[in-house]
């Protein structure tokens, strides 16, 4: 449950090619991390899996099932967290059980049970206003979660986060990935955040964003940062990213 | 803007106000004994303060005036402010939902604007003659109607096309529907918005109703009171009248506010 498969997908954007021929899948259970400089269209392919947007070209299927339509059977975290302003932090978990239909005592043994995963206890009334960054990001994790996804979709969720919070979140996702054992599709820009969190590191290249290189990152988690074995890794993604950050910056310029 | 708040500030705004009652005063009082009077006004006639107040005072209820009777402030305020709300809650049923359909789909969005764009720019007052002849009562709320309504279209549309696309796009990946999206994610997201629409528009329909009712012949309302008053004369019941529109209006405008403070509260 929960392999993703993108097969020779294509897209464009008025005349901008933004995808060709991307060719990756994210195995069951499998944390995959997604880097590359701005603008290779990382975004686009998290859309592409939501079912957001469609393909020009190219198949893209959630176990075997082909994505047509936004796929409710995926979880997506965003970056800015996207929470419900006017809802509290149990009205935003709730907001995948309610809108299938499940009773108010369904409703709310999922949301105090995904409260309890992510560690809000006491903050279930609160507003997403009256939440750090953090906190907001745990609310994005648990009502992404809530809906009983076979896949998460990740769009840079520690973006805008101080690094203190965000090496805490790291581990806080981990933690609940063992827990919650889903298909994760992470996009970062950050290299140490992706040889930290990932099974494997693809690497996309920039206009047209192409799949580039795909790094196995066999270590046992926990993992130790700045241990050899993850410095070597983080080197050959570091040096596989900056030849495309280079390129990408040159046409710019 | 910002304002001084807290203590400070309300001390600030009372002292304005008794400088400007004090200013007034004075002007009336000097024009009065030919001391200053500024060229082609006649400062002399208005009333001052305090014969305002008394007239205010003197006319709140009801008088019996020999054989005939005046309505008291009192049952004038009450008039207008019925008129008032029921033209504003007919505005807001409608209003709503024309600025939700139109803010949200295109069609509609391309079939109703040339009519909006060219109906709100007709000011209410330009409908009084019509709605003179045209309806046999409840002319003066028509025109409370058309003052409140398209402020809360207006704003709903701009409420409804600021909804974060994120937003939207998280509730469709959590499954939501079409009609769900609308109904959870695109009007709460406007209600700052529709809530801002109504208050603009009760204070256009407070103003527009003192005018309807000067023309629309009615025995009762602020409106009428105030030019009743100045054909009679009693230029103190009069300029007591105005202040009595001001204040209201300044009521309506503060307690919308207070509402969404107190019910919207989850806006940063």
């Amino acid at each position: 449950m929960g392999r993703l498969v993108f097969s020779s997908v294509s897209r464009k954007f008025n005349n901008f090619q933004a995808l060709l021929d991307v060719n990756f899948e994210v195995e069951n259970g499998e944390f995959v991390c997604l880097l590359g400089p701005s603008g290779c269209g990382k975004t686009t392919i998290l859309r592409l899996a939501a079912g957001l947007v469609a393909p020009d070209e190219g198949i893209i299927s959630l176990d075997g099932k082909k994505i047509d339509g936004v796929n409710k059977e995926c979880g997506f975290v965003f970056q800015e967290y996207a929470l419900f302003p006017w809802r509290t932090v149990k009205e935003n978990i709730e907001f995948g059980p309610q809108v299938k239909g499940m009773t108010k005592t369904e409703c709310e043994s999922i949301s105090k049970h995904y409260i309890d995963l992510v560690g809000l206890n006491g903050f279930e009334n609160h507003y997403p206003n009256e939440l750090s960054g953090g906190m907001k990001q745990r609310v994005g994790i648990a009502r992404a979660y809530a809906n009983n996804p076979k896949l998460l979709l990740m769009d840079e969720p520690f973006g805008a986060l101080d690094a203190q919070t965000r090496n805490l979140m790291q581990g806080e996702l981990l933690r609940i990935w063992e827990t919650e054992h889903i298909s994760v599709l992470f996009v970062t820009h950050s290299v140490d955040e992706a040889v930290y969190l990932g099974d494997r590191v693809i690497v996309m290249s920039a206009r047209p964003g192409k799949v580039k290189d795909i790094f196995d990152v066999k270590l046992t988690r926990p993992r130790i940062r700045t241990g050899p074995e993850a410095n070597i890794i983080r080197d050959s993604v570091l040096k596989s990213l900056s030849t495309q950050i280079k390129l990408a910056s040159h046409e710019y310029i | 803007m910002k304002f001084e708040t807290g203590k400070r500030g309300l001390l600030i705004n009372i002292l304005s106000l008794i400088v400007f009652t004090l200013v007034w005063q004075i002007l009336v009082i000097l024009a009065r004994n030919d001391i200053f009077n500024i060229p082609f006004i006649r400062l002399r006639d208005i009333p001052t303060p305090v014969e305002t107040w008394y007239a205010l005072a003197g006319s709140m209820f009801t008088r019996i005036y020999g054989p005939s009777f005046t309505y008291g402030i009192i049952n004038h305020v009450y008039a207008s402010l019925v008129r008032v709300i029921e033209g504003g809650i007919i505005a807001f049923i409608i209003g709503v939902p024309v600025g939700i359909g139109v803010g949200y789909s295109k069609f509609l969005g391309n079939l109703f604007n040339p009519i909006i764009e060219i109906v709100r720019n007709m000011p209410p007052m330009a409908w009084i003659p019509l709605s003179v002849f045209i309806f046999v009562s409840g002319g003066s709320i028509f025109i409370v109607f058309i003052g409140v309504v398209f402020p809360i279209i207006l704003n709903t549309i701009q409420g409804v096309k600021s909804t974060d696309t994120r937003l939207i796009d998280a509730a469709k990946t959590l499954g939501a529907s079409e009609s769900m999206i609308v109904k959870k994610v695109v009007i709460p997201s406007a209600l700052p918005s529709i809530m801002t629409g109504l208050r603009i528009g009760l204070g256009v329909g407070w103003m527009a109703i003192v005018a309807a009712e000067m023309v629309i012949k009615s025995p009762v309302g602020l409106g009428y009171f105030i030019w009743n008053m100045g054909d009679l004369g009693r230029y103190s019941e009069m300029v007591a009248g105005m202040i009595v529109i001001g204040v209201i209006g300044y009521i309506m405008n503060i307690s919308i506010l207070l509402l969404q403070r107190r019910y919207i509260n989850w806006v940063d």
